[in-house]
């Protein structure tokens, strides 16, 4: 495999339940509640884990100073190799990367990986919109930046105006059968989400993420100690990507580091049709119309043709070839920090067979998938049921 | 360009943090209020002032909270002749570290004598309470010299 070195395998995942505010716990307790679950998983415990990667979001979400020097005695780190991983909202999955290769490389055989936000304690909304000296500043977070982009995306493909209102719509679906999830929603209609305010035109309310408190964990192994577990998620492909957010000609739709990282990933999983033998995949979408957007970038589909997938209801639990974001997706639960690493540990639930109600029958392949900053970083892999043949 | 033409502008950034205390620094914060101290037992007996949740070796959560003593030992410190704006006292004091009976830790606070050569290493000191408590590590206005505290 083209990550090179040891074989490695998930053997623990762990989360929180994501909620607005987790008033009960300090950042320790809600960093050693996942942390723990995830051990508790793998069957170890905390001395039997030789190293922590642990990320997160920008400091100042919180305002904290280096988390990962006050959070070493809550993960188990102390006397032992912690490091920190920054990369914005892709945090998580390349959180889960650098892990992977203190592994692959042979340094270490049983690697903690703990990403996390507690976004009750901040506002991510008020750091994005920090007025710089001789910018313009929109003072709009997130959605104020990308909402331009969805509509070039809208215009360029000529989709129908409610494609990103069905993504919403089954994301908050997919999530009822996440007990984990933050929205739970039984009683939305589809017509609700079509009505609720336009917040960042085109972006309507119900089609962006809510603000939440959670962390994720996972034990990454070497194959001596994967072959200990009944089910491990082993590790086909990984790989990360990153540009300037702003470069005359840049392609902010599709943007040229997003297009090499997916290439590179399939590559080295081996992988010719992602569509055809990727069994389901959790693809960060804070905001609806980044699904079709990724699907096309990621190879998916063509294209142009991404929204047509999302209208077919390819994407779907419920019927679909290609489920996307069965645990509910960033659009229903978004620890940001937190956010990239759930979508790498969700994918190697589905290939463990342990993601309950929002299991895909038979899964034996899944992708995760991160990005963050401006859609500057990504971040994704490729896990399996069965080891890398290659 | 003459470096002094060039533009510069100040960035003020400021936002109100919240932070949850969980079931542990919760506890020690309420403590306070109540004008009490109280540490975590560790596994081996030994206590610590301030408490942590989790076990500074072994990583174990901690759940014993245990009240220690109110008067405790100068273990080092440094004498603040100007305090600065921002600092919660106005007058020249000592920071010190302070081994209070009954904890195995020594923690940080001030010390208020009047002059450096009123400061010793080794030294007995008590806790001066603020009259009004809110569950706040200020509200303990700072040591001073036992005997003092008892006159």
């Amino acid at each position: 495999m083209a990550a090179g070195g040891e074989l490695a395998a998930v053997v623990g995942v762990g989360m929180t339940k994501f909620s607005a505010t987790r008033g009960d716990v300090s950042m320790p307790g809600l960093v050693r509640e996942a942390a723990e679950r995830a051990l508790k998983d793998a069957e170890m415990e905390w001395e039997d884990i030789d190293a922590v990667v642990m990320g997160k979001a920008p400091d100042f979400f919180e305002g904290v100073m280096m988390p990962e020097i006050f959070l070493g005695e809550a993960l188990g780190a102390v006397g032992k190799p912690m490091l920190r991983v920054h990369t914005a909202g892709s945090v998580g999955g390349s959180t889960a990367l650098v892990a992977a290769s203190l592994v692959h490389s042979g340094v270490h055989e049983r690697v903690l990986t703990v990403a996390w936000e507690k976004q009750s304690e901040s506002n991510a909304m008020w750091a994005l919109s920090l007025k710089q000296p001789f910018q313009v500043s929109i003072n709009a977070g997130a959605g104020g930046y990308f909402s331009p982009i969805i509509r070039q995306y809208m215009e360029e493909t000529q989709a129908p105006e409610l494609i990103g209102c069905m993504v919403a719509f089954k994301d908050r679906q997919h999530a009822l059968l996440n007990p984990y999830a933050h929205l739970h929603q039984p009683d939305l209609t589809f017509d609700q989400v079509v009505e609720s305010p336009m917040l960042w035109e085109p972006i309507r309310y119900s089609e962006t993420c809510p603000s939440s408190d959670g962390a994720a964990a996972m034990v990454i192994v070497n194959e001596t100690e994967a072959k200990k577990s009944a089910n491990p998620a082993w590790i086909h492909a990984g790989a990360m990507r990153s540009e300037a957010n702003n470069f005359p000609g840049r392609d902010e739709v599709n943007p040229q580091a997003s297009r090499e990282c997916a290439s590179d990933l399939w590559n080295q999983a081996g992988i010719k049709n992602p569509r055809e033998e990727i069994d389901v995949a959790e693809i960060y979408v804070p905001f609806s119309w980044y699904e079709p957007m990724w699907l096309e970038s990621l190879g998916f589909c063509e294209r142009g043709d991404g929204w047509k997938l999302v209208e077919s209801g390819a994407t779907h639990i419920d019927g679909g070839d290609l489920p996307i974001n069965c645990s509910g997706g960033v659009l229903s639960s978004n620890p940001i920090g937190a956010s990239g690493m759930i979508r790498f540990a969700e994918a190697a639930l589905q290939v463990r067979g342990m993601a309950g109600e929002h299991q895909v029958e038979g899964a034996r392949k899944a992708m995760g998938h991160a990005y963050g900053g401006g859609a500057q970083y990504f971040a994704m892999w490729v896990v399996g049921k069965d080891k890398p043949t290659t | 360009m003459n470096p002094e033409e060039r533009l510069s502008a100040p960035i003020v950034l400021e936002y109100p943090f919240t932070r949850t205390t969980g079931p542990v620094i919760g506890a020690f914060m309420t403590g306070l209020r109540e004008k009490i101290i109280l540490g975590i037992k560790r596994d081996d007996g030994t206590v610590l002032v301030p408490p942590t949740e989790y076990d500074p070796v072994t990583s174990k959560a901690l759940t014993e909270m245990v009240e220690v003593g109110q008067t405790g030992e100068v273990t080092t410190w440094t004498w603040v002749e100007n305090p600065r704006d921002q600092s919660p006292w106005d007058s020249p004091h000592a920071l010190a570290m302070i081994l209070l009976d009954g904890s195995d830790t020594p923690f940080l606070h001030a010390v208020l004598v009047e002059e450096p050569d009123h400061m010793k290493t080794g030294m007995r000191v008590s806790i001066k309470w603020k009259k009004e408590t809110e569950g706040h590590i200020q509200d303990i206005e700072g040591f001073v010299p036992e005997k003092e505290n008892h006159a």
